[in-house]
């Protein structure tokens, strides 16, 4: 085995370019360069290259072609149903949120001019002046109580509709005003809010194909399946109008094809790529990559309530048996970062740095499996191309496990169905989870005893007691310490073998300007299309 | 003759009916027996057991799919293809322009490889056994041996990335020039060309030479007959059956089949839209797409066994 | 009526028989089949590496000494998954396509010879069965019987045997209305012996060449099938699949994708060309 990777200076044009606008002086970069082998001069290239990027002035005008990964029939501009990213960059574009996420990862507000409680149950939101909608009505508290409470309504089809029970009401205190009532308090509510469902739309809509919200772009173009087009908002809120004159977005399903149409010319962004791509992209003059560090995660799932998981020890084997380092290296090319078992990431402000990283330890995994008495039995585990990378990740598993006579079966079954079919129901199987901003979000939707993705069946009731202490608390360094507590009963009890969080690669021309990472996905959050701008 | 090849069609006309319901029928029953179903589908993993039957009841989807179907059916009769579950679009808005999309392809496709696969398949046949049937023979046999993705693939690597003479992506739909439809047509023609150009080339080659084969022709031969004119007065007519039955079994893929041409130029064509629709268990969109798929069949292979039956006066 | 003419240069003679001679180019064909099948059955005892091992953090690695045709995506040798490969390959690919072929040409003979309604009905059910998409096709399957690799074998054929059917009734047809059929049927020759004696004879030329095809079509349909979880499982991938996980690294010229298309190539190659160039013995009506 050769230690060489070779994946180091794609990663570092993002990274030095990140840096420089989180303000790093030049020693300090070239120092962080020097550290990851990058000779003097060659830094010196790379840093004029990035600072060149970030400093540049916003030009006004252009139109842009993106592409995403998936479209079908199944598109909608309804932000409830939204249900991948070629949604979410649509919705970015036509509607607002009442908060957002800056790439920080601090809540700010967006169509809310405040949003306040005192005792995290009873939420005063008051609406921007001023705001309106495409089709010229003003937005008013209507549209949020109406934008809201069709969540809680089955027959919409809201994919945060579990989110959204917590609300027992939304009433308009004023034509300004909006009172969201809690079940019970939960001081992440902001935060929430800033979740892509959650978007503003005009109080009474029925048919979403107008795209009829208060977005930087109204819409021209709409073909589920096919493509749509936007053209800018002369009338948007914002004081910074959106520099594009419009763009085209539409997905190309095959990454290849998606990396090509980039390369060509064809397009000017092309979203999630394989970061196999990057030994074509890396030095290519056609391409700059634009990195997201999300926390979004494929994870293997032991589920403790059936055969083998259901022996004591059996989950514990395979979260020392999955070698994090060569998932990390030769699955994602680098483009990782190592996780602890649990889904807070290192960058969240309330991760736990004092849990102990489980290291691959194939011995103790097989003292695990052996006490357990499963060594020589074959072991079933499903994946699909559905759960990004699973089946590499299975194959990763399945060799190590060769090397300690447990036999593993990659089951591999089709994409297609496999959230109804397999996810949660199959003994041993892989997820795929999105980031989420809140631990409370991730906790409550996969660890809470009666979660409706719990994925491995862990059920704890200190655990579900912690989890709604900690929703109601104001106090931070409170919560902190319970979250933290949280994670490391995560890691130790559940099922659920994380081993590591995948960056998120999308490339862009070098034309294309403006874009900053953002923690709620690629492509800026999917609000590229608000900020960039096109180098004449 | 006519009245009998009339008589033919209008029988033919009769069973396509049929053979239509019985693939409608045996559609509906496969799609019911894939797990899952559009509700399912549409909340993905979101997908609790209280949201599914809220979206169903709101998706109207409470019936018994067998009675949707039939009622999907009868309205198919008044001209009527129904409304898309997933988008609740009309099922004829969905599938028109991509149908013609698909149709502008499959047709210049078929018109550029049709002429030059049989004449190459021909010409072999009459120079059979020289160097240049050889060289008809490997080239053939590679070009499908690469598979179709692979073929897009590198034809975009050079001729867009490398070269940047053509575009990456076939763009249908803002094709305002004959300059600017031979660009966008150029790539995915030439992929879908040399996949289906294969097997008649293959076929007219080996049923031309299968007639020389016969007695008949032999002695001819032996009399000294020149062999282009064998070929081509008295092999030909009796090699044709099969040559157009590969010919419309070729071109049939070009409908449904064309499904990597589509991804890879992202061309919006019509077997896409059943791929789509087939995952999100979009019935009256999977029927509407299947029907015309099998309408398209029926028709290449009813004219293919008419072709087969005229060239043939013992058949009559 | 075989003519073993013993011409210097055969390809130049207008009509060229061979008699018993088997041609270079059919020689080197079947010695490349013959040759792959080995490497199919003793493919474990000759790959140099366990077949989903990562042995190299390096992906589309280079041809070098200890992984002669580079690695894959993930590091993994290619020359082992190309040699383990050959079993899903050759094997299902041949065993789809006899499947396909004997029952498609079985049936097209046995509907041209009897005709009337039977040739009605069951070319108008196999059109029925043609007009099912694949995917749809493959997904029930998976769903209904599971996945496994008889059941991929079975699926293969039935997606390929109603264009074997209609490619050998439109021969059969043809030669059904010659004379020296409608003499033995009025001899009173059985079904069996009028397709076995008659039919498939006059057939066979057009019918291997078909074959030939049809097996082409099989070696790239498998992947697609692997894809859909129907078949094959992982670590394990047919050529067909190795092109397509490795396609990220066609840009560079990757020996990864490279290799396992080369390895398509010669196999499908090879079994047209043996087609082509069997002794005329085998091909020759009368002999038969």
């Amino acid at each position: 085995m050769s230690d060489k990777i070779a994946n180091w200076t794609a990663s570092d044009d993002a990274m030095v370019e990140n840096a420089i606008r989180r303000g790093a002086s030049r020693r300090e970069l070239l120092q962080m360069m020097f550290m990851g082998g990058v000779a003097a001069t060659t830094g010196a290239t790379i840093l004029g290259r990035a600072t060149a990027a970030v400093a540049a002035e916003p030009v006004k005008g252009g139109f842009i072609k993106a592409a995403g990964f998936s479209a079908s029939t199944a598109d909608t501009l309804d932000p409830a149903k939204a249900s991948n990213a070629t949604d979410y960059v649509r919705c970015s574009a036509f509607y607002n949120r009442l908060t957002f996420i800056n790439g920080a990862g601090e809540t700010t507000m967006e169509l809310a001019e405040s949003i306040e409680s005192s005792d995290a149950k009873v939420w005063i939101v008051k609406l921007r002046k001023g705001v309106t909608f495409h089709d010229g009505k003003s937005l008013t508290s209507a549209d949020v109580v109406f934008s809201l409470n069709r969540h809680l309504d089955p027959a919409v089809g809201s994919k945060v509709n579990a989110l959204a029970k917590q609300i027992a009401q939304v009433k308009a205190v004023d034509d300004q005003t909006a009172e969201i009532t809690l079940q019970a308090p939960n001081a992440d509510l902001p935060t929430i809010l800033a979740l892509h469902h959650f978007m503003i739309v005009a109080d009474g809509t029925t048919d979403f194909s107008k795209g009829n919200g208060t977005g930087p772009f109204v819409l021209k173009e709409f073909q589920p399946g096919v493509r749509s087009i936007a053209a800018r908002n002369e009338n948007y809120w914002k004081e910074r109008k959106a520099n594009l004159e419009g763009f085209e977005f539409f997905a190309i399903g095959d990454e290849t094809a998606r990396m090509n149409a980039l390369l060509s010319g064809d397009i000017q962004l092309a979203a999630n790529l394989n970061p196999r791509s990057l030994r074509v992209l890396e030095n290519n003059p056609a391409a700059n990559l634009f990195i997201s560090k999300l926390g979004s995660y494929t994870n293997l799932n032991v589920r403790l309530d059936m055969a083998p998981g259901d022996k004591q020890g059996v989950a514990e084997g395979f979260k020392y048996l999955i070698n994090r380092d060569v998932i990390k290296k030769s699955v994602l090319r680098g483009l990782a970062e190592i996780a602890n078992d649990h889904p807070i990431p290192d960058w969240n402000k309330y991760h736990n740095a004092e849990l102990k990283q489980r290291e691959f330890d194939p011995e103790r995994a097989k003292s695990l499996f052996a006490k357990a008495g499963i060594l020589g039995q074959e072991i079933r585990i499903t994946a699909a191309e559905a759960a990004n990378s699973s089946l590499d990740y299975a194959v990763v598993v399945q060799q190590a496990a060769s090397k300690i006579g447990l036999k593993v079966a990659i089951n591999r079954v089709p994409s297609d169905g496999y959230w109804s079919n397999h996810w949660i129901k199959d003994a041993v199987h892989f997820g795929n989870i999105n980031a989420r901003p809140t631990p409370d979000i991730l906790f409550s939707l996969l660890y809470k005893s009666d979660a409706a993705w719990n994925e491995t069946g862990y059920k704890s009731e200190k655990f579900d007691s912690m989890l709604l202490e900690a929703r109601g608390l104001l106090d931070e360094a409170k919560r902190k310490q319970i979250y933290g507590e949280m994670q490391a009963m995560i890691s130790n009890g559940a099922g659920t073998v994380i081993p590591v969080f995948m960056s998120n690669v999308d490339a862009i021309s070098p034309k294309l300007k403006g874009l900053t990472p953002n923690p709620l996905g690629g492509m800026m959050g999917y609000t590229f299309a608000e900020h960039a701008w096109l180098e004449a | 003759m006519n009245s009998l090849i009339l008589r033919l069609a209008a029988k033919r006309l009769v069973i396509a009916f049929l053979t239509l319901l019985f693939v409608a029928f045996t559609i509906f029953f496969a799609t019911e027996m894939l797990p899952g179903d559009v509700a399912e589908v549409l909340l993905g993993q979101a997908a609790t057991p209280e949201a599914v039957a809220g979206l169903r009841t709101a998706m109207n989807l409470d019936q018994p799919a067998f009675l949707r179907f039939i009622y999907w059916l009868g309205e198919l009769f008044t001209g009527d293809f129904g409304v898309s579950y997933v988008n609740k679009l009309p099922i004829a808005d969905l599938i028109g322009g991509r149908l013609a999309n698909s149709l502008k392809l499959a047709g210049v496709t078929a018109v550029i490889s049709v002429p030059i696969a049989l004449a190459l398949g021909i010409t072999a046949a009459i120079k059979r056994g020289t160097l240049y049937d050889r060289i008809v023979s490997i080239f053939t046999i590679s070009v499908i041996s690469v598979p179709e993705f692979m073929v897009a693939t590198i034809a975009v690597i050079v001729f867009a990335v490398y070269l940047g003479w053509l575009p990456a992506l076939s763009m249908a739909n803002e094709v305002t020039s004959i300059g600017g439809l031979l660009k966008a047509f150029a790539m995915p023609v030439i992929t879908l060309s040399f996949v289906v150009s294969a097997q008649m080339i293959r076929m007219s080659r080996a049923a031309v030479l299968e007639t020389l084969n016969t007695p008949y022709v032999e002695m001819a031969l032996l009399k000294g007959a020149s062999r282009r004119r064998m070929v081509l007065r008295h092999a030909l007519p009796n090699a044709l059956g099969p040559i157009v039955n590969a010919v419309a079994l070729s071109l049939s893929y070009l409908l449904g089949g064309v499904i990597i041409v589509e991804t890879i130029f992202n061309y919006p064509g019509i077997a896409k839209l059943m791929l789509d629709a087939v995952s999100t268990r979009d019935l009256p969109l999977i029927q509407s797409c299947a029907m015309i798929f099998c309408l398209a069949y029926l028709l290449l292979i009813t004219i293919a066994d008419l072709v087969a039956i005229i060239s043939n006066p013992r058949l009559q | 009526m075989t003519m073993t003419l013993s011409l210097p240069k055969p390809q130049k003679t207008r009509l060229p028989r061979f008699g018993y001679r088997f041609p270079l180019v059919g020689v080197i064909s079947f010695l490349i089949i013959v040759a792959w099948i080995l490497v199919a059955i003793f493919a474990p005892f000759i790959a140099p590496h366990p077949v989903g091992d990562i042995v190299d953090f390096d992906f589309f690695g280079p041809m070098t000494a200890e992984f002669p045709l580079g690695t894959d995506y993930l590091g993994r040798d290619m020359l082992s998954r190309i040699l383990l490969g050959a079993r899903y390959t050759v094997g299902i690919s041949l065993a789809a396509v006899c499947l396909a072929c004997l029952c498609g040409i079985t049936l097209g003979m046995t509907a041209a010879v009897i005709g009337g309604w039977f040739d009605t009905v069951l070319s108008r059910t196999l059109d029925a069965l043609t007009s099912i998409p694949s995917k749809i096709l493959a997904l029930v399957i998976v769903a209904a019987v599971g996945s496994s690799i008889p059941i991929l074998i079975v699926t293969l054929a039935i997606i390929y045997t109603p264009g074997c059917y209609r490619i050998a009734r439109a021969l059969a047809v043809n030669i059904n209305t010659m004379d020296y059929v409608t003499v033995a049927r009025a001899r009173g020759e059985g079904l069996g012996y009028l397709i076995r004696s008659e039919i498939l004879p006059g057939i066979i030329g057009p019918v291997l060449a078909d074959f030939g095809l049809r097996f082409v079509f099989i070696v790239l349909l498998l992947s697609s099938m692997s894809f859909l979880g129907l078949g094959v499982q992982p670590p394990f991938a047919d050529w067909g699949a190795l092109v397509k996980e490795n396609i990220g690294g066609l840009s560079f010229a990757a020996p990864a994708v490279i290799f396992p298309s080369i390895a398509i190539a010669s196999l499908t190659i090879s079994v047209n060309l043996l087609i082509d160039n069997l002794p005329q013995k085998i091909r020759d009506r009368s002999e038969s």
